[in-house]
């Protein structure tokens, strides 16, 4: 390709010492999983590309793996992002790679079931699994994607095993995209060891030396529409604490939106797009999920090692109107997460909390059905309306009494659901009788982490924003590249999905920015 | 139950009452808090009554289990009020706003509710601990979310600090680890 190495991958804000005014051919808004491979291939086809991202440029050396500093650094409004009622905590990455930055590695192709129902349903006959099977094994390998080996798995991971065999439920290993990992289990702070296979270190590199620009610290705030299609963008440059510093504005025929479920409808919103059929921002998905401790009468250490390296499938089917749709995995947190997550306060806390080192903690994330809408909220920052119907609950209840007897038939010596009013138990037999009432809003600290939908791409404009080939059902030039995409929720991890649907629709991309 | 941002407002009770309701309230409100003069010059986002409020909540939530063991930092001794001031100074204005009035609410409006005359900072520890109770288990959704935010906050603050991690037996981060 000729591409030559990129030593510095960004420009940060601070270094534009004048608002930012680019006439090109194509800007990609957001650099996670969707807007790297979009710049990317848009870069290697010739077409003059430059990327956007609201976040700052951060390399290995910023990954010093403390949560108070990487909370803020790399997480939307510094972690404390959550849906409009508070209910639910929103865990989405900021920063030039996005998500991919912080997220656990994990790598699993979207089930081929949930393609052959994107196909029949939304008439994504293009999305069918044998048709987007080659972009998957290039997107594999692009990032290195391997099974974690069995002598990697951390003690949290071998409990989850040992219950799900002891039991006799499906499970198996994940896959994972790292390289030279030093397995400390800092992951989801950032790798400090640069062994991730991901945007930042990976693909945003390609895009950079395929001749691509890189913006980091430059927030679009409105997409340019006229005649029915795309004329570029505007936005604004932020300084090191957020202040706006200088203006952007951006000419270009193609405006690829990747700035996650989240950003890409809020900034759709914002900027008026037309939606004759108020689309924009609906059919959210989540995956919520809640998590529940095992306390052990030997260290385990769990903190230490892959975060997450096995799965338990035994409640996870994604065939039509299946009653089980629970993805069980271990959900360990270094101690700000454990001591947020665990009930109470005061002594009694502390007390619970010098059981850390005896910990293992699953979670129960739930293949939803629930269907969120993200809106407008103040500075036109997405405002994330979510409540689980009750469907959901019920799923989610089921997959938390399924973690508890994991944990018990690992060896557990308690096993606790850290509620508001917290469900202690000595022994599965206390399970068939547990009311899983609790599991709403407020009664139960919940957690998403993969939010997708509000942009969704299908034939009808009706029940879709975008169409087969990711472009706006009504404004020419206006892509869409990121988890928005999604017609439904997935029942697992997006990052594999995002890439390659990316890259299967970039020579939609690449054809219309060629195009007068 | 759907719960939006601003009936919480609503159901902040006098919260949002204590916050409009002018510059008398303001002025009751806000009088009798001392805070070293260089400190609170150190301020970004909190203003000193805030701080105090904070502190207070600070030392019941991260109270120690052994208040006997010196080992064991208290929240005053990481400054978990300092760390909160920093922290909640980045985050958009509109949770900020949320958060401040939140601590309005339980410094003026919880001790009430429980029949109890004085602020929540001049209340004793036990009292104390009654309305932070009240508050985590409120029937009011949204002062639970509340208490949670405050709650994730001080523990930011308070298992951020390395000295605490001894009661944790947690090593630490690997990088930098000697």
């Amino acid at each position: 390709m000729g591409e030559s190495p990129v030593t510095e991958l960004a420009v940060r804000g601070r270094q534009l010492h004048a608002d930012l005014v680019l006439d090109t051919e194509a800007v990609v808004v957001g650099t996670g999983a969707g807007g790297s491979i979009a710049l990317r291939e848009l870069a290697r086809a010739g077409i003059d590309a430059v990327a956007l991202e609201e976040g700052g440029y951060h390399t290995t050396a910023d990954f010093n793996q403390r949560e108070e500093r990487m909370l803020a650094l790399l997480f939307q409004e510094q972690g404390g992002r959550t849906t409009e009622d508070l209910a639910i905590r929103i865990l989405q990455g900021r920063g030039v790679g996005g998500s991919t930055i912080h997220n656990t590695n994990l790598c699993k192709r979207i089930p081929d079931a949930i393609l052959s129902a994107w196909a029949d349903d939304f008439g994504l006959g293009d999305v069918r699994p044998e048709v987007l099977a080659p972009s998957f094994a290039r997107i594999e390998a692009d990032l290195s994607v391997s099974e974690i080996p069995a002598a990697d798995r951390n003690a949290n991971n071998e409990v989850l095993r040992l219950g799900a065999e002891r039991l006799g439920w499906r499970g198996g290993p994940l896959k994972h995209n790292r390289v030279g990992c030093q397995r400390s289990g800092f992951c989801e702070l950032g790798c400090s060891y640069d062994a991730k296979q991901n945007a930042l270190k990976i693909v945003l590199p390609q895009a950079a030396a395929a001749g691509a620009r890189i913006y980091a610290d430059v927030r679009a705030t409105r997409i340019h529409v006229e005649g029915g299609r795309v004329t570029g963008l505007e936005g604004v440059v932020l300084g090191e604490n957020g202040e706006h510093i200088a203006n952007a504005r951006i000419r270009a025929k193609v405006v690829v939106l990747a700035a996650s479920a989240t950003g890409s409808a809020a900034l759709a919103l914002a900027s008026g797009v037309p939606d004759p059929h108020d689309q924009i921002g609906r059919g959210l998905h989540v995956h919520p999920g809640a998590a529940v401790a095992g306390i052990f009468d030997r260290t385990l250490a769990s903190y230490d090692g892959i975060p997450q390296s096995y799965e338990c499938t035994e409640f996870l089917s994604f065939e039509r109107g299946s009653d089980r749709r629970v993805w069980i995995v271990p959900a360990f947190a270094h101690p700000i997460g454990a001591a947020s997550a665990l009930p109470g306060f005061g002594a009694s806390h502390m007390r619970a909390m010098r059981d850390y080192g005896k910990l293992a903690v699953l979670t129960a994330l739930v293949h939803d059905e629930t269907e969120g809408r993200v809106v407008l909220g103040a500075g036109d920052r997405p405002k994330i309306r979510y409540v689980m119907n009750d469907a959901d609950r019920a799923q989610l209840g089921k997959g938390l009494v399924a973690c508890a007897r994991i944990l018990f038939a690992a060896g557990a010596r308690d096993v606790v659901i850290p509620a508001v009013f917290p469900h202690r138990m000595r022994e599965p037999g206390e399970l068939d009788r547990l009311d899983t009432g609790f599991v709403r809003p407020h009664e139960l600290p919940l957690t998403a982490v993969h939010p997708m939908g509000t942009m969704r791409m299908g034939t009808d404009p009706k029940r879709s924003v975008v169409g087969p080939t990711g472009e706006h059902h009504h404004v020419r030039g206006l892509f869409v590249a990121d988890g928005s995409l999604f017609p439904t929720s997935i029942g697992g991890p997006p990052q594999i999905g995002i890439y390659t649907l990316a890259l299967h629709l970039a020579h939609h991309i690449i054809a219309r920015a060629r195009s007068s | 139950m759907i719960v939006s941002r601003r009936r919480f407002m609503r159901l902040g009770i006098v919260g949002g009452l204590l916050v409009g309701t002018g510059s008398v309230v303001a002025f009751v409100r806000t009088r009798g808090y001392v805070l070293d003069p260089v400190r609170a010059g150190r301020l970004v986002a909190l203003s000193p009554w805030h701080v105090v409020v904070v502190e207070h909540a600070a030392r019941r939530i991260a109270a120690a289990d052994a208040p006997e063991d010196a080992n064991i930092p208290s929240a005053d001794d990481t400054d978990v009020a300092g760390f909160v001031d920093g922290y909640v100074a980045k985050l958009p204005a509109d949770m900020r706003r949320d958060l401040l009035r939140f601590l309005a609410v339980l410094e003026h409006v919880a001790p009430l509710a429980l029949g109890l005359g004085a602020r929540f900072s001049r209340l004793p520890a036990a009292d104390q601990d009654r309305v932070l109770t009240s508050l985590e288990q409120s029937s009011t959704l949204l002062l639970r979310a509340g208490f949670e935010g405050l709650k994730s906050l001080v523990f930011m603050g308070y298992y951020r600090d390395p000295r605490t991690w001894t009661i944790l037996g947690y090593p630490g981060p690997w990088v930098n680890r000697p």
